[in-house]
């Protein structure tokens, strides 16, 4: 592993892809490739000046946004953030709603009283967070006690990145939950700067997953860049959740490969340091993978890519032609009744 | 629905109305610091456990804002948590989970986040500048939460009630002072007060006070005083600051003519600046003279009996000013 870390070991030829369920492999395949369409198109609608505000993506997050989703039941409770646009999409949320979201049009989940990263759909069980981060992680404690409290068996799972662990809330919603032994999965997703802030001035312990034993909880770091292995990780605390022994943290670590948003081009990131990452693409990793052990052939995979490339350019599409929102109805609905 | 007891303190009405919802609902809980098994710093909740066991009586770890995301996100999937504050001045650690997970999500989502906050707020009993704070205002200004501050046993019940049946973030906020000073002198009623329904409290022609919580009880005591000078006092309880009943302050100073808003805490930017506001938009016609507003002075709010008297209002200062007000 490049730069930071070299304790573990590299992810790709010999694991073990074969011993999961084909379709599994595809449909996680497709929700990455189409996770980078999506945001590849954004980036040029962003520098087209056809959204608002700034735009945030996840490029080199693939592994883990789709990783994580995909080891969930759809009726668990995501609380995702600005990284994790796979995650929605695995849920079934509509490409052309996120970039609705990023417009400000009435066809966004919000109908345009928020925007960018904000889009989560309770209605597919995923939480719409506010900006301050990681908020989502007490809000995911809170989803988690109520499944007990009902005695059903969902699990709640939240991202936060390598920044929000120094915040209140992670202390907070990590210790609630190992407490009162939640059915959480706290997802890390390290992926060396928070905005401009190195991994040095945010944390004196490099391994964000040792933390957790501070909680008295499972904490592991896996390969960020590989998709099984977030994959497998999530399973196992998602079945420790199930079984009622409680909370887990996992540590994933990648890299930004693009600014904190597109507006920022990254100049205090070490241009060797792009460059080492550059050969860890995870949707690359992963492609190369299924080709390797025939569960994709060359042409398969064309066809994937060329679909969410279309399929972007149909979202795009709509939601440039989805209405602004009417500001006659801006005081509605402020409180529910 | 009543209770059999005769005579409630306001701490047992608030008691009652929260044990009648957690009957009446199994999606309602109770969560916070202390609350189980030590019945809460103000006892509120004794006796909760033993009858609803440690699954809707919830003790925490010490993490304000740790338990109040936790109550979001119940509320999201379902459930009906009411959260307890051990002190109100405590409720500055989960500012930013109330703001901005809380009070905005219907607006941005359409979804319901139906939480009470209950909290044990204000002065007078010395317990100094961390302890004695009024927060309404902090809160006020934030769209879409409701404030409820009762100043009657009758109220507290009924009042929590409608908050624990809100599909919103309501703050209810508890005069400490009140707890076991005021006692009504009948069974409690069960039934719930609708929230945005101020009431006349004392009738009467010259002057209207308008207040809430702890100021409505002082403030018929200063009108029972100035009666016996001649004096008519007609005194408005808001009762709940968000939603503001806006139509029975605008009746009662029309029919006056003379307003005073009275509220413990801070005068300068104090929810009286709103009231004194809407009156002066409403009812300059009308009006005979500058509205007045009583509230504590611009400092912390200190320990010591002489300081601390010095900074909150005190009965004989509302006589003086509703006094003035009233005659010149």
């Amino acid at each position: 592993m490049p730069t930071t870390r070299a304790r573990r070991k590299p992810a790709g030829k010999g694991e073990p892809v074969t011993s999961h369920d084909q379709e599994l492999l595809l449909r996680i395949f497709e929700m990455m490739v189409m996770m980078r369409a999506v945001e590849d198109r954004m980036v040029s609608m962003y520098r087209s000046g056809d959204l608002l505000g700034s735009l945030y993506t996840g490029h080199w997050h693939e592994a883990i946004a789709v990783g994580t989703a995909s080891a969930l039941r759809q009726d668990d409770f995501l609380a995702p953030l600005h990284r994790d646009l796979g995650a929605h999409l695995w849920r079934g949320m509509d490409p052309a709603q996120i970039m609705a979201s990023f417009m400000g049009k009435a066809t966004s989940p919000t109908g345009g009283r928020d925007g960018t990263l904000h889009y989560g759909r309770l209605d597919l069980n995923v939480y719409n967070p506010p900006s301050h981060i990681p908020d989502n992680y007490p809000v995911a404690t809170g989803a988690a006690f109520a499944f007990v409290y009902r005695g059903e068996d969902r699990v709640a799972l939240a991202y936060c990145g390598d920044g929000s662990t120094s915040e209140g809330d992670f202390h907070e919603a990590v210790n609630i939950a190992a407490v009162m032994k939640l059915p959480c999965i706290f997802i890390v997703e390290n992926n060396q700067y928070a905005y401009s802030t190195p991994i040095r001035l945010q944390s004196a312990v490099a391994d964000f997953a040792v933390k957790a034993a501070g909680y008295g909880i499972p904490g592991v770091t896996v390969d960020g860049t590989d998709v099984l292995a977030v994959h497998d990780a999530t399973a196992e605390a998602v079945a420790r959740a199930r079984a009622g022994d409680g909370p887990s943290l996992i540590e994933c670590v990648t890299m930004r490969m693009h600014g904190h948003a597109e507006h920022d081009p990254a100049d205090y990131v070490p241009r060797e340091m792009l460059a080492e990452w550059q050969q860890r693409d995870p949707v690359a990793l992963f492609e190369a993978r299924l080709l390797e052990h025939g569960v994709l052939d060359e042409e398969a995979a064309a066809k994937v890519r060329e679909a969410a490339r279309q399929k972007a350019i149909a979202a795009r599409k709509k939601a440039l032609a989805d209405p602004l929102p009417d500001p006659t109805t801006v005081e509605q609905a402020l409180y529910a009744d | 629905m009543q209770t059999e007891q005769a005579a409630y303190t306001y701490l047992d009405a608030i008691a009652a109305a929260l044990m009648s919802e957690m009957e009446a609902d199994p999606d309602v809980f109770i969560l916070g610091e202390d609350v189980g098994q030590f019945g809460g710093a103000f006892k509120v909740t004794k006796g909760f456990l033993d009858k609803f066991g440690p699954r809707r009586v919830v003790d925490t770890p010490m993490a304000e804002s740790g338990f109040t995301g936790l109550a979001a996100g119940a509320a999201l999937v379902g459930l009906r948590p009411v959260v307890e504050f051990q002190f109100a001045d405590f409720i500055s650690a989960a500012f930013d989970q109330i703001i901005n997970v809380c009070a905005r999500h219907h607006y941005r989502t359409g979804n319901p986040m139906p939480v009470t906050f209950r909290a044990p707020f204000g002065a007078r009993l010395r317990a100094g500048p961390t302890h004695s704070q009024s927060v309404e205002s902090y809160f006020a200004h934030v769209p879409g939460l409701k404030i409820v501050m009762p100043g009657t046993p009758q109220d507290a019940a009924g009042l929590l009630i409608s908050s624990i049946r809100d599909n919103n973030p309501v703050i209810f906020l508890e005069n400490k002072y009140l707890y076991r000073r005021l006692r009504a002198p009948e069974p409690l009623s069960l039934e719930p007060i609708p929230l945005g329904q101020a009431k006349v409290v004392r009738e009467g022609s010259q002057v209207s006070i308008i207040t809430y919580s702890a100021y409505v009880s002082e403030s018929l005591a200063v009108a029972e005083e100035l009666a016996a000078e001649g004096i008519s006092v007609e005194v408005v309880d808001i009762r709940t600051l968000v939603p503001l009943d806006v139509d029975t302050i605008v009746a009662s100073v029309k029919k006056t003519s003379r307003a005073v808003v009275v509220h413990e805490a801070a005068r300068r930017m104090g929810y009286g600046a709103e009231i004194a506001a809407v009156i002066g938009e409403e009812c300059f016609w009308w009006l005979d003279r500058p509205v007045a507003r009583i509230g504590a002075l611009n400092t912390p709010t200190p320990t010591s009996p002489p300081l601390e008297d010095a900074v909150v209002p005190q009965a004989a200062r509302i006589a003086e000013v509703v006094r003035k007000v009233a005659t010149e």
